[in-house]
């Protein structure tokens, strides 16, 4: 087969390629981002803008990327914006770093997502609630103790708890899961 | 640094409640140990699908311009960059909503190059069941422990028919009669194993060498039909048409001919000398035999059904095979004074066969573009929606069961996630206030009860929305699978529902616009029930043993 020249995607295409990254995009926004509410928002201008270059995009090369070189810079910007606020941020290296490595890290999220279920359904009733009520608000973690009337620091020891086993379990299923 | 920290300081770094030097710290951590970085991935990736799973994953409504997006993104050029932006903007706050539910099937597509596709990958997304055979009839059959359904998977193990008789069709072709009381085990499509009771087996060329081994010995088909009665003393043997082979321990093979009645036992193979006939129903005497009963319980069930209709609760009742004329419309069964509804519209339905086996008395909805058109006027409070379905796959994100068209308002939606999850929500609150931080609705997912073992078998599935209680139910032939309280801000005290399709959605612009989301139901349908009030379970469990067919 004769290989074919790289030319710019159909907008069908590209938003397959689009809709196809949305996970590892937000993971990848998230992680130079950690602990702040406002990752979701700037994924979503990264999609703005990654639509709005489209035809700068070659297919047949890496969409991931590419997609990521400019998911960074919108990252940057948004730290430009917020400079006040002046929050903590990954050295340039260990930025280049993640972003490698999230290019080449396997998206299993969808076995994952199924794993977790099952996990959740064998954690203590009280356990997955907590767990629910927390990542179901967007309150900060101090707020949510606040509301529910227990200390910052005994609920962060008990989330930890939870995630820990939670993280066991599903490890445990994606192994046993594969070798089926 | 012990593992222990790092994974704490990592969730604190993620929770954003992490200071400055332990920032420093995991920073360090990461930065040279790519293990650490790998933790860091995980704890993300797992913070990611709580949010989800806590945020009631995908969004329903929304999920539908997603499914469109290649159209709607396809934008005519000429649009105002910043219009193009702001509509995009919405696009793919969309995109990010329904990222697990809508994506997962096309992300990993095992075609998909970019992962690198790990080869047991595929393996695993397609569906598997597990089993030799099917139960393809049964007749007052009591089985030791679960009964067994009808068109189901044979389990793998010993099973016990107490009483009755069940008809197994096996996947070589063999069709076998069991007559309770029997013990036996299935071990593959080649062999059954039969301990103890009498079977009756009608072997097809493809299937020759079929056998089944009792405790006394084998018997070997070599193309035939014929009856076994396995006892404690000996196996009884005879041989309708063909021949068969027999072989007792330590025995030389004997050959046993149409007309024969031998037995296997201790002292090995011999003629017998009782002349009894061993009278199991043959498969194709026992299949009429089920196709009448199947006729008396439709037409019991027609004659409950009857006296079911004057139920003051009752807004809708409509039956597949009830058409009127012209067989384009369903008239509403319901008799009730304060009953609302019309006659349904059929659109683009195919016929097929309904649970109780007759042609042409259920609605296959497959094709795409099939639907049932309501329209149901008026407030309720409660509601129980029931029906029964045959479902060939959930191969769309959402499977349709009952929608009203488009999702405004106080209207509910029922269907069955592709995970097999069936789905209820109740639109509470405009979309376009606030829609950034709350949901607009909060939906009731069952734990997944389907999956591709029930794949064209019918099933009666219900779900109850009981406003007094504040609880939403689901259940699954008849048993209760899941139920939920409504949040109190999530509480609609009237429902209403207008225009709907039954196993198809309508969005808003369907009557304008060409394009459309597929949400079809992938199966049949032949019965549809909506009640103004929360049935209780006993009452639901009642209307699906009155209204099974395989009993």
């Amino acid at each position: 087969m004769q290989p074919e020249l790289p030319h710019p995607p159909s907008d069908a295409e590209f938003v397959g390629l689009l809709t196809q990254s949305q996970l590892s995009l937000l993971l990848y926004v998230r992680s130079l981002m950690p602990g702040e509410a406002d990752a979701g928002d700037v994924a979503q201008q990264a999609n703005a803008k990654i639509w709005e270059k489209r035809a700068d995009f070659a297919l047949g090369t890496n969409f991931l990327a590419w997609s990521f070189a400019i998911a960074r810079f919108e990252v940057l910007n948004y730290r430009k914006r917020q400079a006040r606020d002046s929050r903590l941020t990954f050295s340039e290296d260990l930025e280049q770093t993640i972003t490698s490595e999230l290019q080449q890290i396997d998206d299993d999220l969808l076995s994952r997502q199924e794993a977790l279920r099952k996990c959740l359904d064998g954690l203590k009733p009280e356990s997955r609630t907590l767990l629910m009520d927390r990542y179901g608000t967007t309150e900060s973690l101090s707020d949510f103790a606040r509301r529910i009337g227990r200390s910052a620091g005994g609920l962060k020891v008990s989330l930890h708890r939870i995630r820990t086993t939670l993280a066991d379990c599903i490890e445990r299923r994606l192994v046993s899961g594969a070798s089926q | 640094m012990t593992p222990e920290e790092r994974e704490e300081l990592i969730d604190s770094l993620i929770d954003g409640e992490i200071d400055e030097a332990d920032f420093l710290r995991i920073e360090a951590e990461m930065s040279v140990d790519p293990e650490v970085r790998a933790l860091y991935y995980n704890r993300l990736k797992l913070d990611l699908l709580l949010q989800r799973e806590a945020r009631g994953g995908v969004d329903d409504s929304e999920s539908g311009v997603a499914q469109v997006v290649a159209p709607a993104a396809a934008i005519s050029p000429a649009a105002p960059v910043n219009i193009l932006q702001r509509r995009l903007t919405g696009i793919f706050a969309v995109l990010a909503a329904t990222v697990l539910g809508f994506v997962a099937w096309s992300v990993w597509n095992p075609d998909s190059i970019r992962l690198g596709s790990p080869a047991g990958l595929a393996g695993k997304l397609e569906p598997t069941a597990a089993g030799f055979a099917i139960l393809h009839g049964q007749s007052d059959a009591v089985w030791e422990g679960d009964p067994l359904a009808t068109g189901s998977l044979v389990p793998s193990g010993p099973l016990r028919l107490l009483s009755g008789v069940a008809q197994i069709e096996l996947f070589s072709g063999v069709r076998m009669v069991i007559e309770g009381d029997a013990q036996f085990v299935v071990q593959s499509a080649m062999l059954v194993q039969l301990d103890r009771g009498r079977a009756r087996a009608q072997v097809p060329e493809a299937a020759r060498g079929f056998r089944v081994q009792t405790r006394h010995g084998d018997l070997i088909d070599l193309g035939t039909e014929f009856a076994i009665d396995a006892g404690d003393e000996a196996a009884r043997v005879e041989v309708l048409t063909g021949e068969v082979e027999l072989q007792g321990q330590g025995a030389a093979p004997q050959r046993v001919l149409e007309g024969d009645a031998w037995q296997l036992s201790d002292a090995g193979v011999s003629e017998r000398s009782d002349s009894d006939s061993l009278q199991v129903i043959g498969p194709d005497a026992f299949e009429r035999q089920l196709s009448s009963q199947q006729v008396d319980q439709r037409r019991r069930w027609q004659q409950r059904v009857a006296s079911m209709r004057e139920d003051d609760r009752l807004i809708a009742w409509y039956q597949t095979q009830q058409t009127s004329a012209d067989g384009r419309q369903l008239p509403n069964l319901a008799q009730s004074d304060s009953q609302t509804a019309g006659a349904a519209a059929i659109v683009a339905c195919q016929p097929s066969s309904d649970r109780w086996g007759q042609a042409g008395g259920a609605l296959d909805l497959s094709r795409t573009g099939s639907r049932i058109r309501v329209d149901v006027p008026g407030e309720f409070g409660s509601l129980t929606m029931m029906c029964w379905v045959k479902i060939h796959s959930l191969d769309r994100l959402y499977n349709s069961l009952f929608l009203t068209d488009g999702h405004e308002l106080q209207e509910p939606h029922w269907q069955i996630m592709n995970d097999g999850r069936l789905f209820f929500s109740v639109k509470k609150f405009d979309g376009a206030e606030g829609k950034r931080r709350r949901p607009d609705k909060y939906n009731f997912y069952s734990p997944p009860f389907w999956d591709a073992s029930l794949s064209g078998q019918w099933i009666m599935l219900a779900t109850t929305y009981d406003v007094q209680a504040r609880r939403v139910s689901h259940y699954f032939n008849g048993a209760e699978i899941g139920s939920e309280a409504i949040p109190a801000d999530y509480l609609v005290p009237r429902v209403t529902i207008g225009p709907a399709s039954i196993g198809n959605w309508s969005e808003p612009m369907y009557r304008t616009d060409p394009q459309f989301v597929v949400r079809n139901l992938n199966g049949s349908l032949d019965e549809f029930v909506l009640y103004s009030s929360a049935l209780s379970g006993s009452e639901i469990a009642e209307l699906y043993r009155l209204g099974n067919p395989a009993r």
